[in-house]
């Protein structure tokens, strides 16, 4: 039996690995890999977008062994040394049979646990608030506390902070190392005032190089080593020493990662079914290569750096249901949104996309992204609480049902995805010093619940 | 000998799939049957880019296939340059951008879909990677005698660094010399504005659109 290589032979391979330029790896091993992937499964254009929510799971079990083939083809880019880091089917093998089905995030009675989930799985799938929407240093540690009193939000992630004591943080310096710390430590803090001391977490999202995680991942007072440790890397299929800096200061913590790079539909993979090929073979080989512990299976769209589109739902969906049926990983999705708050399109983006991957399969979703999470402060605690309770909501309806829900939800904000109503701040939907909504978005809110109930997402009542 | 018209066909065929050794060769072909470069460049290869572009848009095509059919296109420059009348700096170009993501930062992809966007209509573009550090760019756009310089960012904590090269060149009185365009996830037109950027594109079809005002200003 071949174990899958430790970290020191991963090292080793990113300086003997065959050679490739990144212009290469781009433009011609990664597009024609994908295409003769495509073809010899029989995949090219079977994105049905009349029918967002997949519900056909052969299909999605052949892009599964389309996605396999693909991570044994490929493996990874490595940026720093043009090299190429593969790995042996049994390598790969091993490395998905020893990955963990469940992990506990946090500690006591306010950790959570993530379990692998099948499609129309009734076990919760774990939501984790919000992504990294920029905040002001005023700000931050009242929108953080608001979505940590958030029952229905089960992990933290919060907002990331663009200055520290009024200045800006540059990356790559030791600006970022004291942001990092800063940052963990004012987010274990607003755990403990909400309640939530054991509250788990995922970090660092205001520093996301190697220096943030080191000031803020391990640290005392900072994540502790049952958080997650935030470990993002290019598309498609590229790491970087910056990667693997980070997965090497996670695993000397004794910690456990969370592993995620994006695959582009319209970039280097090409059409939808060619996103979701690379996903599939991205999240395959971070268990492989990176020791991820949770994640993999993220997808945008390059017109819209979104993907609640008929696209994009369908590419979730299968991306979904393919690592659900055919591993037991614990996987992380991502919807991306791009309404803001105080605007029921928002809503409604959240609904169908995490709606989708709930009823997919996955394990764990982070979100919303507010207005794209283009606007600073422009995230509030209410629609973390909604997406938190679709979450739980939709695990358990079927992905068939879930896309008769998706058509019914899609004519209600798809003609706006490309100039989206970006809503309103923090400061202008919520009384900041009460903490709560004003009554125009707590209006909203409660409209779209009850439309969420009658469309079938058994939300609880009112 | 071919017609101009068979050369055009294979030329567009050859730009179009990306393949930048027949896309040399039909444009020694274009020019050993006497044809205009100028002509080249207007009737062949500025609507065949923009049709690319617009396949782009319309996702018919994906982002490899727009930055091989840029190099094609390339090649064909490099081709016909040496035969037009000295003192253009360039057969084609609508300006000269140099691009790239600035320091801090590893992610390409927006980059180079604006590189490509802007390359398949018409401007010349030098494409300095990522992880670019502000005297980089400075360098480049001096050496190379560029008309805009183009920034991306997709990490809030290296968007200082564009504010670095916007502050350098007004300290060293290059400010009106070159256009700085800015883009990427968490920049904004509103920021753009509050550093001083001249430019500000949301994505890549409006960063062309940008460019061609910022040129057509000055």
């Amino acid at each position: 039996m071949r174990n899958p290589p430790d970290i020191i032979e991963v090292l080793a391979r990113t300086q003997s690995g065959e050679y490739c330029t990144t212009k290469d790896w781009d433009t011609r091993r990664v597009p024609g890999a994908v295409r003769q992937m495509l073809q010899k499964h029989g995949l090219a254009k079977t994105c049905d977008t009349q029918n967002p929510c997949n519900y056909d799971f052969e299909l999605a079990d052949r892009f599964y062994q389309a996605g396999f083939e693909l991570a044994l083809e490929l493996g990874y880019h490595v940026l720093d040394t043009q090299r190429t880091v593969k790995v042996s089917r049994e390598e790969l093998q091993n490395a998905l049979k020893y990955a963990p089905s469940q992990v506990f995030v946090g500690e006591g009675k306010d950790g959570t646990l993530i379990k692998h989930r099948t499609p129309g799985d009734p076990y919760p799938m774990a939501s984790v608030c919000s992504l990294g929407i920029t905040n002001s240093e005023a700000m931050f540690p009242l929108i953080t506390l608001g979505i940590a009193r958030e029952r229905a939000v089960d992990i933290l992630e919060a907002g990331s902070l663009i200055t520290l004591r009024g200045h800006e943080v540059l990356s790559g310096t030791p600006w970022e190392t004291l942001l990092g710390y800063e940052h963990a430590r004012m987010h274990l803090d607003i755990r403990r005032k909400a309640g939530r001391p054991g509250m788990g977490a995922i970090g660092c999202i205001s520093a996301v190089t190697e220096y943030g995680q080191f000031g803020a991942y391990g640290t005392p007072g900072g994540f502790r080593t049952t958080d997650l440790a935030l470990i993002l890397f290019p598309s498609e299929l590229k790491i970087d020493y910056r990667t693997l800096h980070k997965v090497i200061h996670t695993l000397n913590c004794g910690g456990m990662m969370k592993c995620d790079s994006p695959s582009m539909i319209g970039g280097m993979a090409g059409p939808p079914e060619g996103a979701v090929i690379c996903s599939i073979a991205c999240a395959l080989l971070s268990y492989a290569i990176l020791q991820n512990t949770v994640g993999g299976g993220e997808i945008y769209d390059v017109r819209y750096l979104a993907n609640v589109n008929r696209e994009g739902l369908w590419a979730l969906s299968v991306t979904a249901q393919a690592l659900a049926r055919n591993t037991h990983i614990c996987s992380h999705i991502i919807a991306n949104q791009v309404s803001g708050p105080v605007t029921a399109s928002l809503l409604y983006e959240i609904a169908a996309g995490v709606g989708v991957i709930a009823a997919s399969g996955a394990s764990m979703s982070t979100g919303p992204r507010s207005a794209g999470g283009k606007l600073n402060d422009h995230i509030t605690p209410l629609e973390c609480r909604f997406m938190g309770e679709i979450c739980h909501a939709a695990s358990g309806i079927s992905p068939q049902h879930m896309n008769e829900i998706c058509k019914e939800l899609l004519p209600k904000y798809e003609d706006r995805l490309k100039n989206p109503d970006v809503g309103k701040p923090f400061q202008e939907a919520y009384n900041v010093e009460r903490l709560e909504p004003t009554a125009e978005w707590e209006d909203i809110y409660r409209r779209v619940k009850a439309e969420m109930i009658q469309l079938g997402i058994p939300m609880d009542e009112f | 000998m071919k017609t101009f018209e068979e050369i055009a066909e294979a030329m567009s065929q050859a730009v179009a799939t990306g393949d930048d050794t027949q896309a040399a060769a039909v444009a020694r072909e274009a020019l050993a049957a006497g044809v205009e470069p100028q002509r080249v460049f207007e009737q062949i290869i500025a609507p065949t880019l923009t049709e690319i572009g617009d396949r782009f848009q319309r996702l018919e095509i994906f982002l490899p296939e727009m930055m091989m059919a840029a190099d094609a296109a390339k090649a064909v420059f490099a081709v016909l340059q040496p035969a037009i009348e000295f003192g253009k700096t360039s057969l084609a170009s609508q300006g000269r951008i140099v691009i790239g993501t600035v320091a801090g930062d590893v992610h390409d992809i927006g980059k180079n879909m604006v590189a490509s966007m802007l390359e398949v209509n018409g401007f010349e573009v030098i494409n300095l990677g990522c992880d670019v550090p502000p005297d980089a760019f400075l360098r480049a756009a001096r050496e190379k005698q560029a008309d805009i310089i183009a920034m991306s960012s997709l990490l809030t904590t290296s968007l200082p660094y564009m504010k670095d090269v916007l502050e350098v060149l007004r300290e060293s009185g290059e400010q009106g010399r070159f256009k700085v365009m800015v883009g990427g996830g968490p920049v904004t037109a509103e920021w753009a504005q509050q550093v001083g950027a001249d430019g500000y594109g949301k994505d890549a079809a409006e960063a062309v659109t940008i460019a061609r005002r910022l040129l057509q200003r000055q």
